[in-house]
């Protein structure tokens, strides 16, 4: 099936934001999705934006059965490792369910990992349910690596009050 | 104690790389550090940014035994979540043992949370490695959870090799 992968635009975000939910489903979370469209828009594209992007598109003749013609997005920003320099963070991956199994998945993390290395990135990291099999064997076959796993790392946070709390002691 | 919290500047690149090596001896990967001041430098210092920097400094008269005023610091980025929109991440928090249990750590961290809701922030995330009960036990204390152990998310690497690779099926 023919795909192209671009850069999104602010004109994306209604669509992005429709996927958005739709990956909070599959991951059995989408209460938890708090942003619209207006923020990605706000976030995404002015001077400092705090993320990338970039849409899987097919032609009309393929469009979704709801009339969708981008049907996969990436959303990825740069980080930084203390110990190898520059890095990205890919936040979502995500091809809707029609169209899974036609490559889109794959164009998509290796078009991050591509721009990932024009800016001399030596790292992509991101992170993966640990039920979620068939994204851990996509992503492991793919020569990544468990950190959780291998060497224990943890992710940890801070929001709500006890983020709130936390600032207030601040000096 | 006596010390002050302020944003790191160029100059103090030099103190922030003998930190980053103090830390990787601490985590036992002091092999792993790759980068170097020069990279801080560039990497934290230029029009884009990778990263922000904040020092602990305590006055003359409390130097430590090798004449450091410089003997703590936090490095941590803007990042973004589809779900919740603006994030911080707290790369490191390293303050060097013969200055800890002062507050040094806390007004750290603290620094960073304040900074981070003042652009907007929801989340400050960061990963902890499971074996390091002491600093864990003062995350959760502060009022932290962990992600990985309440909902299961993995962090995933790819690098080197497999990162090469899979850039080169980009589009």
């Amino acid at each position: 099936m023919r795909f192209t992968i671009c850069a999104a635009k602010p004109e994306d975000c209604k669509d992005i934001a429709r996927m958005i939910m739709e990956l909070a489903v599959y991951e059995k979370m989408p209460d938890q999705v708090k942003i619209s469209h207006k923020e990605l828009e706000r976030d995404g594209f002015g001077p400092n934006p705090f993320y990338q992007c970039l849409v899987a598109e097919v032609p009309e003749e393929h469009k979704s059965k709801d009339g969708h013609t981008k049907v996969g997005y990436a959303l990825f920003f740069y980080t930084y490792s203390t110990w190898k320099g520059r890095t990205v963070y890919m936040e979502d991956l995500y091809v809707m369910p029609e169209y899974r199994g036609k490559g889109m998945g794959k164009a998509l993390i290796a078009t991050v990992a591509k721009v990932a290395k024009e800016q001399h990135c030596v790292r992509l990291q991101f992170s993966v349910l640990d039920w979620n099999k068939p994204s851990l064997d996509f992503y492991l076959s793919k020569g990544a690596e468990d950190l959780t796993a291998k060497e224990g790392w943890h992710f940890l946070r801070f929001h709500g009050i006890a983020l709130d709390n936390l600032a207030q002691e601040a000096p | 104690m006596e010390f002050t919290i302020r944003a790191a500047t160029l100059e103090d690149c030099k103190d922030i790389s003998r930190m980053i090596l103090e830390l990787a001896e601490y985590e036992k990967v002091s092999d792993q550090v790759k980068i170097a001041q020069r990279d801080l430098e560039q990497d934290g210092f230029s029009k884009n940014p990778f990263f922000h920097g904040i020092i602990a400094e305590v006055p003359e008269h409390l130097k430590s035994k090798e004449g450091h005023t410089k003997v703590g610091y936090s490095l941590y980025f803007y990042t973004y979540s589809s779900w919740k929109g603006r994030a911080v991440y707290m790369e490191d928090l390293y303050v060097m043992p013969e200055f800890r249990g002062k507050g040094i750590g806390k007004a750290l961290m603290s620094k960073v949370s304040q900074l981070g809701l003042a652009a907007g922030c929801t989340q400050l995330n960061f990963t902890v490695l499971d074996w390091n009960k002491s600093s864990l036990d003062f995350y959760l204390k502060q009022g932290c959870w962990d992600v990985t152990s309440d909902l299961g998310y993995h962090c995933m690497r790819c690098e080197g090799d497999a990162l090469e690779h899979l850039a080169q099926g980009g589009l």
